[in-house]
């Protein structure tokens, strides 16, 4: 099924482009600021909130306030507001929101900008609806019920009168706005165009050249800066000379950024900026620098050191955070006892595109413009490098490159703000691809101990499960013990069917930026649970797929007291909303292994593995083949996997995000991992942090999502972390060597 | 003078030194540091033609066996980097004329000189040896048969051989390989006298193999 | 120094370090930004561009390679994205953040100029060294194919 065509004269009018600038694909910020301008208006038609605006002439313009980085929203919000609205999409101009607090939250992580915002995206676009019916409803002298908003127009069914959307707007502009909660939204039976494929709004521009990412952004009078940043997080500059970099054609100036102090959530990583006419030039003056680092508190880490600390850790009892019956005393009367160890390491987000922001500040004003996931916290960081009111700072978010987490993190703005100020023109700040590898806010590293008590008929009667990681609050607080908000992902809210089960989490130190990485904690929780399960089954002989189901249990949503807990951070939802569901657990379980015919698995001579997992409010489950190469290496030659997201408004974007979970789960899974010595990464490029390339990719990888009409639940990230089990699961049919930490390397037999 | 029996095929990775177990059969030689390369002169005391040339070739061999050699004469269809060695990443193929794929030819990447900042190497030409040059996983001996035979060494007359080895850039790069490279031993003169003493010599092959 | 080339169709004389990368060149002083920095040591393709019709690594070709040749960046691929790859792109809805894209058409169509119809192998070989983050290599794939008019469905 091919999805909708954004069509280029669609395409050309939804982005009311000149022939001339734009044919040169080049973007300067004044041509922004005119357009934005020309779409919005002057203060004429209606714009009951700041996320539609109907312009007298009829054009519509619609926000999107959540950050686009490939999952999709720029396709997905302003649909959504247009079905809701009644709009033409001919006649409708997608509008990037800035940073604003009116859009209410914009932080574009937890695969939340639908499950979290769906009603409250529809009740913006209801709202506008309303005024637009109230304004033609006076008009005519009719009632406001017997008008009906579609096609761009209101219709007075009874007499068949119609008045366009400009029409109406300079009316509906004058009346009163509702509040969101006297508003109706439609049933989704109205929507016209969501919960089907949905074009791709920036594909046209993307595959020309002309889509505008964060340092396609050129300001006039901008220096480009890029930071010799001292090796481990927290070090600084004890002496430097920067005349031979001062001495490179173009450079300018060379500033010193301050040193950070613990906890270091978004204050710049300090060292040396080197700022310059071009990027070339301040590359190489960055090359130029002669520095000699004072090396900080975080100096001596080192990555194997820490695994051993972290294995020390789970071999003791640590913090309970879930608990069901008496583990210890069913492990004490065992007929027989699994047990084993995993070790996820940290990951780096490595999006292709590096962070860059650009800022600038002018009479005690500042604009940024950034390739962030969260303008509002980006703008409350720039406000405070500056000391300024926030209401000063105005934040623009551009395409993102990729994010993954990485661009929540205000730093790279921190840095730009910093810099603007110091220097007095505009400045951009470049991250080189090893700026980023080295500075990243890594995915917090972790090892799991995993016990079972198995009775003798082979079922499990016990589930101990102890994990220890630096948590992410690390950054922000200094924090060193995980809270029951970082175990409910893939821990608290692991469904089991045994009578005795303890979670335990254990205390670990961090030494670097800790953030999150799509998916973050259920990425090390998936692969732990998911093999362990799998070395379950075959120390039973029993098949994997009957044993993770027997071990979820019968369909039911699972009770706090059945979890042994007593509340569920739940991602911010309700339980009642999103229950910890396994029908559909088990739903996609059994979807996914008749999709890869599990049960044929012996006859057809293929290595199977199964995994699934719940996160963000969705239930994914995954069978990935292991193959060998004539090299001796293995490859991932098919994957399965299906999805239940329930209500889905963009399956195209959806099935595209799963396939790209798919991917990035197998470069962890085979490359995955970045280690530290004396506190800086060993992994500076790709050449290091190897990726899954167009030749590692499965020749096939086949997509389901679950026809639901439930809450919609997250997208972006549920596709990762059964990904990287499944893989481990099906080297172990293929080999039977089992690998229990990433990368899956054949010579680590555990 | 007793000649060595070799002890079996041993797969030369890396720049090495003739060991001590080779001095008494190499009289006066003694170990080379691993940077350097023997002067011709050195070798005057094998008073035996034949096995002076074939001293000759093997110390020549410390230059052809070394990675920065080695890594672009394999037998496959991809090039080597680094010391292990390991396979150069990202993946490229030989191609239809030894410079790469459409696409991803060898000079897509590689300039006409190293790129200091960005760590690619570079020098003219910049290309694969063909198939029939493969040296990788070979001995002294066996590459010295190859060098003498026109079938496998692009049809050179020995004295073009002594001209390409002493002249010719994308050879000489394996003395100028950029930083955070080992560069082979020596010289690319240095080298070129050895190649045209050996040929002087009668171009003997060795019997014995190089140790590390 | 001054250097002359003919970009995307046109005659430019820019006067730079000889040795600045092209890459640069196009985005700091040329004002075309559609080629992407995305690694700056030729192992992620993205910054990808046409030099006498090869693809070359723009981020580590010397600005003085180009001097007297024909450069093409992905503005120029096409007058207005009607190259068969672009509307592939577009129709199988390849990209996702889109950033490594201009750098995979720009290498897929040096491929599709020398090999009008390349099968699997043949084009895994040649987009090997174009990374995607986001992973859409199955679409890419797709979008070759549909393109070189080898489509399976």
């Amino acid at each position: 099924m091919s999805p909708p065509v954004m069509t280029r004269r669609s395409f050309l009018r939804t982005f009311n482009l000149a022939a001339g600038g734009l044919a040169l694909g080049y973007f300067p910020v004044e041509v922004w600021a005119q357009k934005r301008k020309e779409r919005t208006g002057n203060g004429e038609g209606l714009r009951p909130n700041l996320f539609v605006h109907v312009a007298p002439d009829g054009r519509v313009t619609l926000a999107c306030h959540r950050s686009e980085m490939g999952q999709g929203v720029r396709s997905t919000i302003p649909a959504l507001l247009a079905d809701e609205l009644g709009a033409d999409m001919a006649k409708v101009t997608i509008l990037q929101g800035d940073g604003d607090k009116r859009y209410g939250d914009q932080n574009t992580d937890g695969s939340s900008s639908i499950r979290s915002h769906f009603e409250e995206i529809r009740r913006a676009a209801a709202t506008a609806r309303n005024m637009l019916i109230a304004a033609a409803a006076r008009r005519w002298k009719v009632s406001e019920q017997s008008c009906e908003a579609r096609d761009h127009q209101v219709v007075h069914r009874p007499s068949g009168r119609k008045l366009g959307f400009g029409e109406l707007a300079n009316d509906a502009g004058k009346l009163p706005v509702p509040k969101p909660d006297e508003v109706q939204i439609r049933p989704n039976s109205e929507l016209r165009r969501v919960f089907k494929p949905l074009p791709d709004v920036d594909a046209p521009a993307i595959s020309t050249g002309a889509a505008v990412f964060g340092a396609d952004v050129r300001l006039p009078g901008m220096l480009i800066a890029v930071i010799a940043r001292p090796p481990a997080v927290g070090g600084g500059v004890r002496r430097y000379d920067a005349s031979r970099a001062l001495a490179v054609p173009g450079v300018k100036k060379v500033l010193e950024l301050p040193r950070p102090t613990a906890p270091y959530a978004f204050q710049p990583w300090g060292g040396l900026a080197v700022l310059a006419d071009t990027t070339w030039a301040a590359m190489r003056g960055r090359a130029a620098l002669d520095i000699t680092w004072d090396e900080g508190p975080n100096a001596s880490y080192d990555s194997d050191v820490f695994r051993a600390a972290l294995s020390a850790a789970v071999a003791s009892p640590g913090v309970e955070h879930r608990n069901v019956g008496d583990v210890d005393a069913a492990l004490a009367k065992a007929a027989r006892v699994v047990e084993a160890e995993y070790h996820v390491p940290h990951l780096a987000h490595v999006p292709m595109e590096p962070p860059v922001a650009i800022a600038r500040y002018e009479d005690g004003k500042c604009e940024v413009w950034a390739s962030t996931q969260a303008p509002q916290e980006a703008g409350k960081e720039a406000a405070r490098v500056l000391g300024i009111d926030e209401g000063a700072v105005r934040v623009h978010v551009t395409l993102l490159g990729g994010a993954f987490g990485r661009k929540s993190k205000a730093d790279f703005v921190s840095e730009a703000t910093w810099l603007a100020k110091a220097a007095g023109v505009p400045v951009r700040v470049q991250w080189t691809r090893e700026d980023d590898l080295r500075h990243d806010y890594y995915n917090t590293v972790n090892t799991q101990r995993l016990t079972a008590a198995l009775d003798g008929t082979g079922r499990v009667a016990a589930w101990r499960q102890r994990t220890a990681f630096p948590p992410i609050a690390s950054v922000f607080s200094g924090a060193r013990q995980p809270g029951a908000g970082d175990l409910q992902q893939g821990i608290l809210d692991l469904p089991l069917d045994v009578p005795n089960v303890r979670a335990e989490a254990c205390a670990a130190d961090a030494h670097v930026r800790i953030g999150w990485l799509r998916s973050v904690y259920n990425i090390f929780h998936a692969f732990a649970t998911n093999s362990f399960m799998d070395e379950i089954a075959h120390a039973r002989d029993a098949d994997p797929r009957e044993v993770m189901l027997e071990l979820y249990g019968p369909p039911r949503s699972a009770t706090l007291a059945e979890l042994g807990v007593k509340q569920l951070r739940n991602y911010g939802a309700k339980l009642e909303e999103h229950p910890v569901d396994v029908g559909r657990l088990r739903g996609v379980i059994e979807r996914v292994t008749a999709m890869a015919k599990w049960n044929e698995r012996a006859k057809n001579g293929r290595a199977l593995g199964l995994a699934a997992h719940r996160s963000f409010l969705s239930y994914v489950a995954v069978v990935a083949s292991a193959k060998g190469k004539p090299d001796g290496s293995i490859a991932v030659d098919e994957v399965w996997l299906a999805a239940d997201a329930g209500t889905v408004v963009n399956p195209e974007r959806a099935r595209a995000q799963m396939e790209g979970a798919v991917v990035f789960g197998i470069s962890h899974a085979l490359y995955g991992g970045v280690t530290f010595k004396r506190g800086v990464s060993q992994q500076s490029n790709f050449h290091e942090y190897r990726l899954v390339r167009i030749g590692d990719t499965p020749a096939r990888i086949h997509v389901e999502l679950l026809p639901s009409t439930l809450r919609p639940g997250g997208i972006g990230e549920p596709g990762v972390p059964p990904v990287a089990p499944a893989i481990a699961n099906a080297i172990f049919a293929l080999t039977g060597k089992r690998l229990r930490q990433i990368p899956l390397r054949l010579e680590r037999v555990a | 003078m007793l000649l060595a029996r070799s002890i079996g095929a041993t797969i030369l990775i890396g720049g090495c030194a003739a060991t001590g177990r080779d001095a008494k059969n190499s009289a006066s030689v003694s170990p080379s540091a691993s940077s350097e390369l023997k002067d011709p002169a050195a070798f005057a005391g094998i008073s035996d033609t034949a096995e002076r040339s074939g001293a000759l070739f093997l110390e020549a061999s410390r230059v052809l066996l070394h990675p920065r050699c080695i890594n672009c004469h394999p037998d496959g269809d991809s090039p080597y980097q680094g010391n292990l060695p390991q396979l150069h990443d990202p993946p490229v193929s030989r191609g239809p004329d030894d410079r790469g794929v459409v696409g991803m030819r060898c000079n897509s990447c590689h300039q006409d000189q190293n790129i200091e900042l960005a760590a690619v190497p570079g020098v003219t030409n910049w290309r694969l040896a063909p198939r029939e040059m493969a040296w990788v996983g070979k001995t002294p001996a066996a590459v010295c048969e190859q060098l003498k035979d026109p079938k496998r060494n692009g049809g050179h007359t020995l004295e073009q051989i002594v001209e390409h080895t002493t002249y010719d850039e994308l050879v000489g790069w394996g003395w100028k390989p950029g930083a955070g490279r080992e560069p082979v031993p020596g010289t690319q003169a240095g080298f070129g006298a050895l190649i045209a003493e050996w040929i002087h010599t009668g171009a003997q092959c060795p019997v014995q193999e190089a140790r590390r | 120094m001054s250097i002359r080339f003919r970009l995307n169709g046109v005659d430019r004389d820019i006067d730079a370090d000889p040795e600045m990368p092209l890459l640069w060149a196009l985005r700091d002083l040329l004002g075309l930004t559609g080629t992407k920095y995305g690694c700056g040591h030729a192992l992620c393709g993205a910054c990808t561009v046409h030099v006498d019709g090869d693809a070359v690594r723009s981020c580590v070709v010397p600005l003085r390679r180009v001097s007297g040749r024909t450069v093409t960046t992905i503005e120029g691929l096409s007058a207005d994205g009607n190259h068969p790859l672009q509307k592939a792109w577009v129709d199988l809805a390849v990209p996702q953040c889109g950033f490594c894209q201009a750098g995979q058409i720009m290498t897929a169509a040096a491929l599709l100029a020398r090999i009008p119809h390349p099968n699997d192998s043949e084009i895994d070989r040649s987009m090997a060294g174009n990374l995607c983050r986001c992973g859409t290599y199955q679409r890419i794939r797709a979008a070759i194919k549909k393109a070189a008019g080898t489509t399976e469905d």
